[in-house]
């Protein structure tokens, strides 16, 4: 596990590190392990940091089995200031997040004050220092079409459990997601329209089969004959599937079935190319 | 191919055509569901469910801060209103008796922190005393409430949309009684009415006061304070689904703003429909709830 800093910016650790895994994530954060368990969660390191007269501040070490899920967490929540810490880092009013390699941090203040933003900043650099290698993105990210494309929307998971979080399909797994399917969403601006492209991959063709044909009955409610069905559903817009070998590329909210085909064929015709 | 049963599946069209779920789809405003004709939302003239909302814009001061001297205030000016009577002491005798033991059952979810303030918990515990509750018969917490020894209950939660939930507010306050925490979140925590008709818990629930001073909005699990924000608000009720029906109309209106666009609370919060249809805890139909709004009206969002 990675080595913390025991002081920066006058702030010291304070109390007794505590480590959690996969098996007692619970007794840390009772009714949110789940978000860290749909990744390949290995071990989190929690410190305290105390300086007189300043508020607290805690770090959270989260160890992946991946630096593909080390950034899958990372997308959980885009919401922040993009800065300069790691492989990508967000900050937000006392919390900045950054991933490197199998990382996921998180540093917390219980206040935000200048003194505050500085020391965890500098902390955040000390931790991603320590760290000596930069890891891979995951592959499916290179399936996305760049034209339109709104980077702070894209989240990389696993489970139904995070795609129900950022895009709610149904309450249950339409798609069969699981620990071994690989999941990117992403949302684009094509004019006034702004549509969820989904891009999952399986294990074998067989399950992107098995999911294409259940998610085609269930939700766009017509029983495939092909590889591709694209629908007019509620509000006007078209929502869409087309499966491509192992991987399932999904569409929902197009203005018109001719975007919908196009942004599908697209990310179809780059995803031949990406690694598996 | 997974246990998936064609039949059962709730789909995100179902619920945006308000086909799932009842009336929750009004409250949180999804397009298409509001019919004119239909009476505005938290304003019906018969109620079933009446519900006091109060805010002080100097409840919480611009670093944050509660003010416990304003929180006091605000809950004698809801539970007067609430129980229709004009001294404190007699509302409060409306719902609780000198003999009772009462526990306080708040929120503290500290790796969270989006617990209750200390600042509520104080008041009503004094106001108790001050009705004639023995302080030795008052006890407050949030793990460890010796529920089967208390003779009345009030919950007293936070306000958070959470990643798993949908939105926890009162009904899910009560997990915490079970010794299955986390197979309640289970099923898109359909089941978390289930606590409230535990034999210890059924029937003891007085009052509902809920800190709606620092709501969350966000996806959680872990706060990010961009998604936090000062709403300022106490809500005291009984039904705890027509109070959460109305935390969770606020907290959708919060989040589209916060994006300028409909930014779901998802999973839709089944746990508020069942306790509806499934556990009768209540009303989650928007025009079945008399919602009373008192004090501050900026960014009321309800």
């Amino acid at each position: 596990m990675l080595r913390l800093p025991q002081e920066v910016r006058g702030w010291k650790a304070d109390g007794q590190d505590k480590v959690f895994t996969r098996q007692t994530i619970f007794d840390y954060m009772d009714g949110g392990g789940e978000i860290y368990l749909a990744y390949d969660f290995q071990r989190l390191l929690a410190r305290e940091y105390a300086r007189p007269g300043a508020p607290r501040i805690v770090s959270e070490v989260y160890q992946m089995a991946s630096s593909m899920d080390a950034y899958g967490v990372f997308t959980h929540d885009t919401d922040g200031q993009p800065v300069s810490v790691g492989q990508a880092a967000l900050y937000s009013a006392g919390l900045l997040r950054f991933w490197k390699n199998r990382f996921f941090v998180r540093l917390q203040a219980e206040d935000e004050t200048p003194e505050v933003k500085t020391a965890l900043m500098a902390l955040g650099m000390q931790i991603a220092s320590g760290i000596p290698q930069e890891g891979r993105k995951p592959s499916l990210l290179a399936a996305l079409p760049l034209q339109g494309l709104i980077e702070s929307s894209v989240h990389y998971f696993h489970t139904s459990v995070s795609l129900n979080i950022h895009y709610f399909l149904a309450d249950s797994n339409l798609l069969d997601l699981n620990s071994r399917t690989e999941a990117v969403l992403a949302r684009y601006q094509q004019g006034g329209d702004k549509p969820y492209l989904l891009i999952v991959r399986y294990p074998r063709p067989g399950d992107a089969q098995a999911a294409f044909g259940q998610f085609s009955k269930a939700y766009l409610r017509e029983t495939p004959t092909g590889d591709a069905v694209f629908r007019k559903l509620e509000k006007g817009q078209f929502a869409g599937s087309r499966r491509e070998d192992r991987a399932l590329l999904l569409l929902f909210e197009a203005g018109s079935r001719e975007s919908a085909e196009k942004l599908v064929d697209l990310a179809a015709s780059q995803m031949k190319g990406v690694t598996p | 191919m997974s246990s998936h049963e064609e039949s059962n599946t709730i789909t995100r069209r179902d619920f945006l055509r308000g086909a799932a779920y009842g009336s929750l789809g009004l409250a949180m405003g999804v397009e298409g569901l509001a019919r004119a004709g239909q009476g505005s939302a938290f304003a019906a003239e018969k109620p079933l469910a009446e519900v006091v909302m109060v805010r002080n814009e100097a409840a919480v001061d611009a670093g944050h801060q509660v003010n416990s001297v304003v929180v006091a205030e605000m809950l004698d000016t809801a539970m007067k209103t609430f129980s229709g009577e004009n001294e404190i002491v007699k509302a409060w005798q409306r719902y609780f008796r000198p003999q009772d033991n009462v526990g306080i059952k708040y929120t503290r979810c500290s790796w969270h922190r989006i617990h209750v303030n200390q600042a509520v918990i104080d008041a009503i515990t004094d106001r108790l005393i001050t009705m004639g509750v023995a302080r030795s018969r008052v006890t407050a917490n949030d793990f460890g409430l010796p529920v089967k020894d208390c003779t009345a209950l009030i919950n007293v939660p936070s306000v958070k949309v959470h990643a798993l939930t949908g939105i926890a507010v009162s009904i899910k306050n009560y997990i915490n009684f079970t010794g299955w925490r986390i197979s309640y979140h289970n099923e898109g925590s359909a089941k978390l009415g289930e606590t409230w008709l535990l034999p210890e818990v059924k029937g003891k629930t007085r009052l509902i006061v809920v800190d709606m001073l620092r709501p969350y909005f966000g996806p959680g699990p872990q706060i990010n304070p961009l998604h936090q924000w000062d709403y300022k608000g106490i809500l005291v009720g009984t039904d705890p689904v027509a109070i959460d029906t109305v935390c969770l109309s606020i907290c959708q209106k919060k989040r589209n703003l916060f994006k300028g666009e409909e930014w779901l609370i998802t999973p839709p919060p089944r746990s508020l429909a069942t306790a509806d249809s499934v556990y009768h805890l209540g009303t989650s139909d928007p025009t079945k709830i008399k919602l009373t709004r008192l004090g501050w009206e900026n960014e009321q969002l309800v």
